[in-house]
């Protein structure tokens, strides 16, 4: 079993940070128009909302497995609701790699396999050196290929 | 080829008159401003409304041109912005002519072609003759199967078939048989080495498209169709309609009887809304039949509005049999098949296409077994494992904490009210502009905040009966999950047509070690009907569930590309 790069952490903070700046501004706005309570709540809550991003994203890091299995990629995930996912090779589409902003500035990849279900039809692999992320979308798309592609619906 | 002629008429008026109508409120309240002379922009724009309308489609009608070729659709259209379309004919889904009364009067019809791919409908054709719609319908089906003789088409075909029929096939060849002996031929497909010659012998037999009835929907069963599966969707218009000739005012019934004692003219009232909600699903049901000819289903029905569709066999991805807990008692069932054209819940009966809305229970088996090659062993003796006794605790003690919580709140308000004095509820009652007697009534009811504990007894039932109706089974070609009381909803997926497979396990389950296993193919399922799902099973047989499926889908598949042609295009 294969785990993330260990800065996908980073990652997943910037972004819990982003969204509880996003709120906390929300509540500043709120505190000085209507409700005035005296007590900077904003920054209660801002402090708050990234302590409890930064545990997620440790106990989300610790959490996450995956591995290119024989027949199907395999992945854990899921820090309340845990989740395990098993997508054969025969069902894929096709397979991006993405590279979003922040993950671009860590120096870090993704994988986005996609199949024809009605529901998880697109799973998604963050974390991955650029590298590895190259590698396991050539695979899978060389898995793809080589399992007939008329099973895929 | 061109549209039927009556459609730029059809669509002309309908156009006109809804673009009309616009414009004239539209100018109607713009010359409301300017009283003398403005009194006639209503008419005028809506004349010229009605005007462009009719252009426009006049136009539209010009511009379209579709061609049945050899193995692709292609529609040229567009009356400003030009697309040309091509479809491919072996992508082809679901093929659904619709006719409504003004149609059926006029003899044209609506067909609309979906593919797996996009969310809309992929090839509308609004309108064209009934007896154009029909050869489409027939032609799509026979030149999909192979009849010119495209050796590609038809080894994928094969491929195909033998994925759904491979674990039951002496069982299809048995109901075919049953059901018309002229199938039995279809059912059983030839090894991949005799492709070429097979579809040559096709070619030369005309008795491919024979047709062969599999289900009719009788007289009384479109009666028991009607009540124990009524519209609800209809209630609103219902009431609004049947109410006032029965003599009943709504708003006088609710302002004078109250929830308790509705009486004689409540139960009027719901046998009213009863019965013409059941109107509703007779009218659409009414005649329904279900046909195979050659390698494709063919549904029938309507009172009013005809429909009729073709769904391809080999694009079938799951069954679900559908048991509400009336048509359970009455010993009925319906059965309902997942393809992957329709958008979730974008089909003509909302996701998917019943094959056959209600007939007795054994009925329903054997129709599933002829429709999808289904090894008879996995329906008959499917023995569902029930989640563990835990998963019904947890039933229990999620029933009985809601109670509690309803119980808990009534409590709290009631204190609160009861606490601060009859000034609080007084003004409370003022808000709500029920005045002092209603916010007394409102009180003297709050005395009773433990009313929600007389539910427990009916909270341990409803957990016993959701746990009953839970469950799973791994048969030797299909894995079945059933769930739900009220409606019981049992899904047959063959093994080859799983995509993904994916177990969950919230905070909650996994404190008493339990697990749900969804089983996702490319069916159209949506927020409401969430595909096969094995709810709640111990956390170890998941598990072992989730790797089972996930094996019996690589050896099934392993076996057909054995037994397949080399060098098939993708499909779907």
């Amino acid at each position: 079993m294969e785990t993330l790069d260990p800065r996908v952490r980073v990652v997943w903070f910037l972004g819990a940070l982003a969204s509880a700046l996003a709120v906390g501004v929300a509540v500043f706005v709120a505190d000085r128009l209507a409700l005035d309570l005296g007590v900077r709540v904003d920054l209660l809550v801002f402090v708050a909302l990234a302590v409890l991003g930064g545990i997620v994203a440790l106990l989300r890091y610790r959490v996450w497995r995956f591995e290119v299995q024989e027949d199907a990629l395999y992945l854990e995930r899921g820090v309340l609701t845990r989740v395990t996912s098993v997508v054969p090779f025969v069902r894929v589409q096709h397979v991006d790699t993405q590279r979003g902003p922040v993950e671009r500035l860590v120096g870090l990849s993704s994988v986005v396999v996609y199949t024809a279900g009605s529901r998880g039809a697109d799973v998604t692999v963050p974390g991955l050196a650029p590298e590895r992320a190259d590698a396991i979308q050539q695979r899978l798309r060389a898995l793809a290929i080589e399992s007939e592609p008329e099973d895929a619906v | 080829m061109r549209l039927h002629p009556l459609s730029a008429a059809l669509r002309g008026l309908s156009r006109g008159l809804s673009v009309g109508t616009a414009l004239f409120f539209l100018g109607t309240a713009v010359g409301a401003i300017d009283p003398p002379g403005g009194v006639l922009a209503g008419p005028l724009l809506g004349l010229v409304g009605f005007a462009l309308g009719v252009g426009w489609e006049l136009l539209y009608y010009r511009r379209f041109d579709y061609e049945l070729t050899a193995d692709t659709l292609d529609i040229a259209s567009g009356v400003l912005s030009r697309r040309d379309r091509e479809i491919p004919l072996r992508r082809v889904q679901n093929v659904d002519i619709s006719r409504g009364l003004l149609q059926r009067t006029l003899d044209v019809a609506a067909v609309e072609i979906e593919t797996a791919g996009g969310g809309d409908t992929e090839a509308s054709l609004r309108y064209v003759s009934y007896e154009e719609a029909k050869r489409l319908q027939r032609d799509v089906g026979r030149r999909k199967r192979g009849h010119t003789g495209d050796a590609g088409a038809t080894g994928d075909r094969t491929g195909q078939i033998e994925s759904t029929g491979e674990a039951g096939t002496g069982e299809t060849a048995t109901s075919a048989v049953a059901s018309g002996a002229a199938e039995t031929g279809e059912t059983m497909r030839p090894a991949a080495g005799e492709d070429d010659e097979r579809a040559a012998a096709e070619g030369a037999r005309p008795t491919t498209d024979e047709r062969s009835e599999l289900f009719a929907l009788g007289t009384r069963n479109l009666l028991v169709l009607g009540l124990v599966a009524p519209d609800l969707r209809a209630l609103l218009p219902v009431l609004f309609f049947a109410a006032p000739v029965v003599g009943l005012s709504i708003p006088d019934l609710l302002l004078d009887s109250g929830v308790l004692a509705v009486g004689p003219r409540g139960a009027a009232l719901a046998a009213v809304s009863w019965a013409g909600s059941a109107a509703v699903t007779a009218a659409r049901y009414y005649d329904f039949r279900l046909t195979r000819v050659g390698d494709e289903l063919r549904y029938e029905r309507g009172l009013l509005s005809r429909y009729d569709g073709s769904i391809p066999l080999e694009k079938i991805q799951q069954l679900d049999f559908r048991e509400n807990v009336l048509m359970r008692r009455a010993g009925y069932a319906g059965l309902a098949v997942e393809t992957a054209g329709y958008a979730p819940g974008g089909g003509p009966a909302g996701g998917s296409e019943a094959a056959i809305p209600l007939a007795g229970r054994r009925e329903v088996r054997r129709l599933a077994r002829s429709i999808e090659g289904f090894a008879a062993a996995d329906l008959e003796r499917a023995s569902f494992v029930r989640p563990p006794e835990r998963a019904r605790r947890r039933y229990a003690v999620r029933y009985l904490l809601a109670l509690a919580l309803a119980a808990g709140v009534l409590y709290a308000v009631n204190a609160l009210l009861g606490g601060v004095g009859a000034g609080v509820g007084g003004a409370l009652g003022g808000v709500g502009g029920v005045g002092d007697a209603g916010a007394l009534g409102v009180r003297s009811l709050l005395g009773y905040w433990y009313a929600p504990l007389a539910l427990v007894p009916v909270a341990l039932v409803a957990a016993h009966l959701k746990w009953v109706n839970r469950g799973y089974s791994l048969g030797s070609a299909h894995v079945l999950t059933r769930n739900g009381f009220w409606r019981r909803t049992t899904s047959v997926v063959p093994y080859c047509r799983v995509q993904t497979v994916i177990e969950s396990r919230t905070l909650f389950q996994r404190w008493r070690r339990l697990a749900t296993v969804a089983i996702d193919t490319a069916g159209s399922s949506s927020l409401v009907r969430r595909g096969a799902r094995a709810v709640d099973a111990d956390s170890e047989e998941a598990a072992t569930l989730r790797e089972t499926v996930r094996k019996r889908l690589r050896t099934t598949l392993a076996v057909h590309r054995h037994s397949a042609t080399p060098g098939r295009a993708g499909d779907g």
